[in-house]
């Protein structure tokens, strides 16, 4: 058996084949363990062979350039990572939110939309994201807030969406698709809608359970 | 300053971290479309789904109306439901009274249109008697406006001429309900949607109809794949599309459809025997006449053999076989109906019929059972038929034909004995028709326009002209408006306070949120100065929503309504009560005469029909009788009427609002076989001729409708439909028939 195949066995193959977070990941640990390893042989195996001018620039890439693009690409790797539905459920708070879209049973637009495959991965974020580069960044900073309220046990119940959910996050799908366009409330409602001054859920449902219907998202003792 | 570089970059961490934890994070929130300075708990204005809102207030004005999330509807809304907030804003909100002069109207002062109104009343009256004059309600008003209106004309004036335009979309169900169980509406609730595998939908589009109730059919579709839809409707409507089965019947026969599948569920024995023997007994006509047996039932139905009557029906035997079947072997079956089964002839027996299919197979009682009519406005379950504002009952129940009833009425209102009338008073259409004859020389109509919404329109105009007619209104001017002798201008909605009761029996409380505009005055406020003025100011002694409320929570008390446990500070906390409710500690009742659910079944059994004497149900032998309006040379096509999801009745209100001034309502649907004989295109004016009258639509060929049948919306501003259609009245509940009328369409040659 090769190398190669032991690697294959102990490592979990990707749900969906490669992804950038995956790349990334590799990319980080690649250049630590080159720069780990470059860095003692280097210093112990061939620092007394080496011109004084190649062994500073080796150590520069050891000490700095390979930790940098390690640091890039631990970052990317984190920001890929946190898109996944697991990383928003790893705050026990989204459970009611996660187990409804699961769950066959439901009626929710999550549910729906989970079940119907239309949105094959990621499905917190594609959903609560808004589009471009401020969208990411949006979400970014909502993540590090509901972080911070987790972990100093400040959030409120019930959680609730603040602000205005953002159509656009849904018309990016379906705005040009003819089961849209062709209804006629649709093309009524469309300054409204594209303004935000009218929901899509209002009409089209709850995306979530709604609050009545939830369990409380704080884990009390006896939990 | 000096600083190190250790130090600074400790400021730039330093930056960093309270730029992120500080107002940049934790503080931030994403910003609201349109800022609300306070939520409130509302419910619509439109249908009779009666979806609880939450309305929000800005600066004194509703700015944003949602669905409340604890309500029935869970935050769902349709786009009228949405629209509530642009209503109380539209252009023509009537500001000031008026009163006629010299063939105008003229602006008055309330002191002055008010004196006018009740000087023409008195005058009606001294020519012809009380019953000279007259009620015209609506099922737009609060319980407390209708109940009030009510007690002033059958109590103080002393005429029974009560009715309302609920007489024109529900009558035929209410009728219906009370043969068959003894009592009026419906007795399952929307929570029996979640628990039904066969959902029965007859003379409904209810996705365009009552959408959020449909949307809570389709979740229930969603989640559970066993279940299964069959649709009943001469047209393929958007319901139709979620139909496991659409029997695109011809109009009008839906009594020989539900007959054969009576027939067809007792030949395959998919009834329940037991149920049978101990709830329902079978009669014929009234529900006091001699009883029949199961055999005579059996024997009646030979004639509706689903191959007997498939051509009638234009189905085929197996189709309606195969609708028996689905009807017959499932779990619990939950039907739908409102204006395409209550709007013809044959409503009250088409009513009866659908439920006897549940009688007949035990199919109501249970989670997920029992016949189920929506209606059609806000609060004509609540406001009209519950308080008994209709030209031959009085309130809870009772009717103006029988003493004890009466009797009852006068002591709970404090009258004299004798003081109500024993004749029925007259019903909506042989009302107009008795102001066309100068029978009826006064009448007030409230929050309704019946000079567009009455059948046959062009003749009832004439009445309007002739007597003294006295409006109030949100709006002005409508069709009914300019026939005023007396404008006064009403507040709406969230301009005024009270109760409203939807399809489950659910009762709301809308409070008061905003001021009316200009000078307009509650319908409450205009029914007391009128009674003021015309001498019964000590029988309206509740003057105030609430005090209105509370006395009819009295009289309810001890029927079979009772809402005694209802009370103002519970609907002001809960997303409604569904009624009966006898005790404030009682949740509300969600399946009717169910022991252990129902407080008022106090039998032991599966069920238990209080309201009728014997205790049974009854399953009357229906006829399907003759079409009153036959196709010939002349009229050989069948115009059916209906709605279309973004409007709403006569568009008084949503023709109104600019964001649906773009959807078209002036069309004909037609098959395209026939626009095609006829030579007539795609937006092509087509006239449509009746025996009565013409209207001019553009063609819309369409596959929704069957050959030979056209169908036109109501909504028309611009044409009047209603020109055209059929005022001929089901025998017993008097509704009139706008689902069917022979017509004759032929394609307008252009300059004509």
């Amino acid at each position: 058996m090769s190398a190669w195949s032991v690697w294959a066995m102990a490592t979990p193959e990707p749900p969906h084949g490669a992804t950038l977070g995956g790349a990334l990941e590799v990319v980080a640990l690649g250049c630590i363990g080159v720069a780990v390893l470059g860095l003692l042989l280097v210093e112990f195996v061939f620092k007394s062979r080496m011109a004084r001018s190649t062994y500073r620039w080796t150590l520069l890439l050891g000490l700095f350039v390979l930790p940098g693009v390690a640091l890039l690409g631990t970052t990317g790797h984190m920001f890929e990572s946190m898109k996944t539905v697991e990383a928003c459920q790893s705050c026990h708070v989204m459970n009611p939110f996660v187990g409804d879209m699961h769950d066959p049973r439901s009626a929710t637009l999550a549910a729906r939309h989970y079940r119907s495959g239309a949105i094959p991965d990621k499905q917190c974020y594609a959903c609560h994201t808004g589009y471009g580069i401020f969208g990411t960044v949006e979400a970014k900073r909502d993540g590090l807030r509901h972080w911070l309220l987790y972990v100093t046990d400040t959030w409120k119940e019930p959680i609730t969406y603040k602000g205005t959910y953002p159509n656009a996050n849904c018309l990016a799908c379906h705005a040009t698709a003819p089961i849209f366009t062709r209804v006629d409330s649709h093309k009524a409602l469309g300054t409204q809608l594209a303004n935000d001054e009218m929901s899509c859920f209002t009409c089209h449902g709850l995306p979530h359970p709604a609050r009545p219907t939830r369990a409380s998202t704080r884990v009390t003792a006896s939990q | 300053m000096h600083l190190t570089r250790r130090e600074l970059l400790h400021y730039f961490g330093a930056t960093a971290a309270t730029g992120l934890l500080g107002p940049g994070c934790i503080g931030w929130t994403r910003e609201e479309a349109i800022p609300v300075d306070s939520w409130h708990k509302s419910v619509c204005r439109f249908c009779g789904s009666g979806c609880e809102t939450r309305v929000g207030l800005r600066a004194g004005k509703v700015v944003k109306v949602e669905g409340l999330q604890e309500g029935w509807n869970r935050g769902r809304l349709c786009i009228k439901g949405l629209l509530n907030r642009e209503i109380l804003y539209v252009s023509d909100r009537a500001h000031y009274p008026m009163v006629r002069k010299n063939g105008q109207l003229e602006r008055v002062s309330w002191d002055e249109a008010l004196d006018a109104a009740a000087a023409g009343f008195r005058e009606a009256m001294a020519q012809g008697g009380p019953d000279a004059v007259a009620f015209y309600g609506s099922g737009q008003l609060f319980t407390q406006e209708s109940y009030t209106a009510n007690k002033l004309f059958k109590g103080g004036l002393g005429t029974n001429n009560v009715d309302g335009n609920p007489r024109l979309c529900m009558a035929s169900a209410a009728f219906g309900y009370k043969s068959v169980f003894g009592a009026d509406e419906p007795s399952g609730c929307y929570d029996d949607i979640e628990h039904a595998t066969l959902f029965f939908v007859i003379g409904a589009n209810m996705a365009e109809c009552h959408p959020v109730v449909w949307e809570r059919v389709r979740d229930r579709l969603r989640t559970e794949p066993q279940a299964r839809v069959i649709v009943v409707d001469p047209r393929r409507t958007p319901t139709a599309r979620d139909a496991t089965l659409h029997l695109q019947i011809r109009p009008g026969t839906d009594v020989a459809l539900l007959n054969a599948m009576a027939y067809e569920l007792l030949r395959t024995g998919l009834v329940d025997p037991a149920f049978i023997n101990d709830f329902v007994t079978f009669r014929r006509g009234t529900a006091d006449s001699p009883p029949l047996t199961l055999e005579d039932f059996r024997a009646f139905l030979e004639d509706y053999a689903p191959e007997k009557v498939a051509n009638l029906c234009g189905l085929s035997s197996a189709e309606i076989r195969e609708a028996a079947r689905l009807f017959g072997i499932s779990q619990a079956a939950l039907s739908f109906w409102t204006m395409g089964l209550n709007q013809q002839t044959h409503g009250v027996a088409a009513n009866r019929m659908m439920m006897a299919l549940h009688l007949l197979t035990g199919q109501i009682g249970r989670p997920g059972t029992g016949p189920f009519s929506l209606t059609g406005q806000t609060n004509a379950g609540g406001g009209v038929r519950d308080t008994g504002s209709l030209a031959h009952a009085l309130p809870a129940g009772r009717v103006v034909t029988k003493a004890h009833d009466r009797q009852d009425m006068e002591r709970l209102w404090g009258l004299p004995e004798g003081r109500i009338s024993p004749n029925p008073g007259l019903s909506a259409v042989p009302l107009f028709e008795a102001m066309r004859e100068g029978r009826v020389r006064a009448a007030l109509v409230m929050a309704t326009n019946p000079a567009r919404s009455l059948p046959n329109a062009d003749r009832y105009r004439v009445g309007m002209e002739k007597a003294f007619l006295v409006v109030s209104d949100s709006i002005f001017p409508t069709d009914t408006a300019r026939y005023a002798d007396v404008f006064l201008p009403a507040a709406m909605w969230a301009e005024k306070e009270g109760v409203l009761s939807q399809s489950e029996r659910r009762y709301h409380l809308v409070e008061k949120l905003v001021e009316p505009p200009g000078e307009a005055r509650s319908d409450l406020d205009i029914l007391v100065a009128l009674g003021e003025r015309l001498g019964h100011g000590a029988l309206l002694k509740a003057r105030t929503p609430e005090a209105v409320w509370d006395e009819w929570r009295r009289v309810s008390a001890g029927t079979t309504y009772d809402f005694s446990g209802m009370t103002y500070a519970r609907l002001k906390a809960l997303p409604g009560l569904t009624w009966p409710c006898p005790t404030e500690q009682h949740p509300g009742t969600c399946r009717r005469y169910v022991p252990g659910e129902d407080p008022l079944a106090k039998k032991e059994g599966r069920i238990d029909f209080y309201a009728r004497p014997d205790g049974r149900a009854v399953v009357y032998l229906s006829e399907q009788g003759p079409f009153r309006e036959s196709l010939t040379s002349d009229y050989p096509m069948t115009l059916t009427t209906g709605r279309r999801l973004e409007h709403w009745h006569t568009a008084t209100l949503t023709g109104r609002i600019a964001q649906l001034k773009g959807i078209d309502i002036d069309y004909l649907e037609i098959h395209p076989g026939d626009a095609a004989v006829m030579g007539v295109k795609e937006g092509e004016l087509v006239q449509v001729t009746s025996a009565r009258g013409t209207v001019r639509l553009k063609a819309l060929p369409s596959m929704r409708v069957r050959p030979g049948v056209v169908f036109a919306l109501m909504h028309s501003m611009e044409h009047l439909v209603n020109a055209a259609t059929s005022d001929y009245l089901d025998p017993t509940s008097a509704q009139p028939e706008y689902k069917l009328a022979a017509v004759r369409v032929e394609r307008v040659k252009e300059g004509t």
